[in-house]
Order: C-alpha cells, then structure tokens, then sequence
C-alpha cells in the first residue's frame, strides 16, 4: 500500500486537474492514493473537487512558496 | 521623568496585552516583499504623475485591476471553457455578476451622457461597434486562442505578474496576431466594418428598457449555466476560509488581511469588484480595455523595423479597442496594462504565490504562441478581447458585446476540443 506520485509543476490550468484525472483512473486496487505536486494556485481548488467526482477525499498542505502537496485518497 | 516614561511604556503594554499583540507584531517574508513592491509602485505613481494626472489615474486602476483579477483567479477561458471541460460553471456566474454590476453603472452613465437616445446620438467611449463577419470570426478565432493558450489577453497579463514564463509567451503570440490583423485590417475594413451597423439598444428600447433587456439576457444566460450544471451533477464550493481560533483583536485583524490578501477571494467578489471598477474607469475616462493600445506598441515596433502596415482606415471613428496608432511612448495606457502587470505581482507577494515558473512540456509554448497569435487576430479584427468586445460591451448596452459572447462561447468549444487531445 502506498501513495503514487504525480508532479504537475510548470503546468496550469486545466492540465493538472485532466492530469490528476488521468492518474487517478488509472490507480489500481494496491494504490492507497495519489500524491499531486503543484505550484498553479487555482489547482487547489480544481483538483480537489474533480478528484471529490472519482470518490476521493483531498488535503492540502502549503510545501513550499508556492508549492502544494495535495493527497488524495480513497473516501469511504 | 522616568516615572512619567515607565508609566506611558507599561501603558502601550496594556494595550498591546489587551489587542492580543503581547508578542510585539513580526511581519512576515512575503509581507515585507509585497510592502516592498507596494512602495515601488507608489513611486512610479509619483513619477508618472510628473507626465501628468491621466498616467497617475491609469496606473492606480491598473494596479487595482491586476490585484483584483490576481486575487480573484479571475479568468474568462476557465469561465467558458469549464462549461465546457466540466460541465460547472463556477467563474461563468462571477462573470455574469460582473456584467450586471458593470451595466447598472454604465448604463447610469451613458444616461446622463446621452439623454435623449431616440435621437440616434452614440455615447462617445463607449463600446459600441460596427457588427458584421470580422465579429464572429473575431469572436470564434479568440475562444478557440485563449483556450489553447490556457488564458486570455487579462488573464495572461496578470499572470505575467504572477511569473508564468508562458504567458510572457502568450503575450508575443498575441502582439504577433495584433500585427497580423493590421495587415488585413484594409481588407476586413472595406469588406464588413466600414459598412457595419453599430447598434447601441437605449437607440430603440430608450435607456430604462435596454438595462431591463440587458439584466434579462444575463438572468438567462445564469438559468442556462444552472440547468447544464444539474445535467453534470455537480456542486462545487469554493475553499472554506479557516480561521484562527483567537479571539483576540489581534487574530481578528489577521485573519481579515489573510481574507484578502493570501486565500483566494470567491469569483463572484472578484467579478462584482472588477464590474465596479470598470463603471468607474469609464466615468473617469473610458471603459476598460487594452487591444488597442498592445496594436500601438505592435505597430509601433514594425514600423521601425520597416515591415508596419502602413496606412489603416477608419480607425479615428472608432471607439473601444479598435487599433489606436497615434500618440507617444508615454501613452496613458501604457500605465494601464503595465499597472495591471505590477497590481498582480503584488497581489502575489503578498499571497506567496509568486515563482518564475516555465512550463516543462515543450508543445506548451506551442500553446502559448499559437493559442495566443490566433487570439490576438481575433481580437484585432473584433476590436477588442474579452474585456473590450464583452466585458465593457454588454454594459455599454451594445449589441456587438452579445455577438462576441456567442462567438466567445463556439469558439471555447471548439478550443476545449483541441486541447484533449494535447497531453
């Protein structure tokens, strides 16, 4: 069980929320989740709700300036 | 005299105890950054004034339009191209709260301008041109260009502040359509603009009726987002404000200035914020728009390059965005899109969102020139973009303002298309 990885720095919107969309589809049963790297501030709200359509909760955390993580994983 | 000094001392003490400021205050890197920036841009407000008061009044509505969008996240291809993309039309609504906003100014304006509109008498500044072909192709060549560029003309200035290496790039794909369409500028002239009727709606409807017609097509446009959102199933809310826990003053003014200054503001105040200051500009001294003046700096350069367009027609009669060519380096407008640049890179100091960042996929500077050279033909031959063919067009009660939007929309459709099959 462990997060996958995805590193969308450089790239604004819509590429990485159709980038995490892409990745989350493609998450197999042993992935926990995804972990999206992002430095495009309107990301932190594109993301979140697209991965929330798939069924996956979202938390932000502020890694850098400006750099955020956002892990998504499976919501019950 | 110590007594006296202590006494004042354990005094502002109590003070600060009782605000919550028992620690003293520390500002912050990004604060001190973006107070940094904030003085630099009062100086050349300063120095601009020595050019005279329009360059002073025009960088400080730039600064507050490049903060405003910057906050805000204000962007007109994410409000047409979601509708699209993801069925919600999240920043469509802060946009149509912007235009009702910015009519009911407008609109109060222009009636003190023009009295009597039956009379057939235009406003003079406001956005009112010519309809014909160059519209909708303008309109459809812009959707498709901002879409692929990932932001309009407005969207890609700020984020120039906010240190997106792209829409630097944008901006010369941009400058590169403005030039192309004042190379066939004569041609669309002679064929559509010089022949096409300006229809401005008090003309016919009288001011009461066309502001009523004009806030019935929004409320449509709104019961249409709505509808296609329900088809979509889904909601989207904006980012929850979390604030301190405190109660004191001290946390309380904190978490105001985080409000505004470092989260995101809803794209609704965004909107509303952006139509307010637009009806100002225009009662100042026209309404907001900035083509016109990025064709000068374009026509400019090829002139000196010997490659200008040489001589284009009609431009005197024409208001809004069309291609402008007279004046000097220090036009007014020059602070405008500048003070937007500058507005926005504060914004994001102060937010600790800005970074000097470049795309790593190579087709995104594809994008960019391209996406941007086709957007800026469109707005060359429609005489504006987003800002002055729409958002000071609907409000100017403008008929050409509602040709451009349609337009805008077919051609987001047509763009949003293009770009799922770009990786």
């Amino acid at each position: 069980m462990a997060l996958k990885q995805l590193d969308v720095r450089g790239d604004i919107c819509p590429y990485p929320m159709m980038k995490t969309v892409q990745a989350l589809k493609k998450l197999t049963a042993q992935d926990e989740g995804l972990e999206v790297i992002t430095d495009h501030a309107p990301a932190l709200e594109t993301i979140p709700t697209q991965a929330a359509r798939l069924g996956y909760a979202a938390q932000i955390d502020e890694t850098g300036s400006p750099e955020w993580r956002i892990t998504l994983t499976r919501s019950v | 005299m110590t007594t006296n000094v202590n006494k004042s001392r354990s005094f502002l003490q109590t003070v600060a105890n009782e605000l919550g400021y028992s620690q003293g205050v520390t500002l912050g890197s990004r604060v001190r950054a973006g107070l940094a920036a904030s003085a630099a841009a009062l100086v050349i407000l300063f120095i601009a004034g020595q050019f005279g008061n329009q360059m002073g009044l025009f960088w400080t509505f730039g600064l507050a339009f490049g903060f405003v969008l910057q906050r805000s996240r204000f962007c007109f291809a994410s409000a047409f191209r979601d509708i699209f993309l993801l069925g919600h039309g999240r920043t469509m609504k802060g946009l149509l709260i912007g235009l009702v906003v910015a009519t009911l100014g407008f609109a109060l304006f222009m009636s003190k301008l023009v009295p009597n509109p039956a009379l057939g008498i235009l406003p003079p500044d406001a956005n009112v041109l010519p309809l014909g072909w160059h519209m909708v192709v303008g309109g459809v060549l812009f959707g498709i260009g901002m879409v692929v560029a990932g932001g309009c003309v407005s969207g890609s200035i700020y984020r120039m502040g906010e240190g997106y290496v792209a829409s630097w790039v944008s901006f010369g794909g941009i400058m590169m359509g403005l030039l192309l369409a004042a190379y066939s500028w004569n041609w669309w002239w002679d064929w559509q603009i010089s022949r096409g009727p300006r229809i401005w709606l008090p003309t016919y409807l009288g001011h009461a009726g066309s502001v009523i017609v004009t806030l019935l097509g929004l409320l449509v446009v709104y019961l249409l987002v709505l509808w296609w959102e329900s088809r979509s199933g889904m909601v989207i809310p904006d980012m929850p404000f979390r604030g301190s826990n405190e109660e004191t003053f001290a946390a309380r003014l904190g978490d105001g200035l985080k409000r505004i200054f470092v989260h995101g503001w809803p794209v609704a105040i965004g909107g509303a914020v952006l139509g307010g200051l637009n009806a100002l500009l225009f009662i100042a001294a026209h309404p907001w728009g900035f083509t016109g003046e990025v064709s000068r700096w374009t026509v400019g350069i090829a002139n000196v390059l010997g490659i200008g367009p040489g001589e284009l027609k009609g431009l005197a009669n024409l208001p809004g965005c069309a291609m402008d060519l007279g004046g000097g380096i220090l036009h007014h407008m020059l602070f405008l899109v500048w003070g937007m640049v500058f507005g926005s890179f504060i914004a994001s100091l102060f937010a600790g969102e800005f970074k000097i960042r470049a795309p790593r996929q190579k087709v995104r500077y594809v994008q960019a020139i391209g996406g941007g050279t086709v957007m800026g033909y469109g707005a060359g031959i429609a005489m504006g973009c987003t800002i002055g063919s729409f958002f000071s067009a609907i409000p100017s009660l403008a008929l050409n303002g509602w040709v451009f939007a349609l337009c805008l929309a077919v051609g987001a459709w047509m763009g949003t298309k293009i770009i799922q099959r770009i990786p």
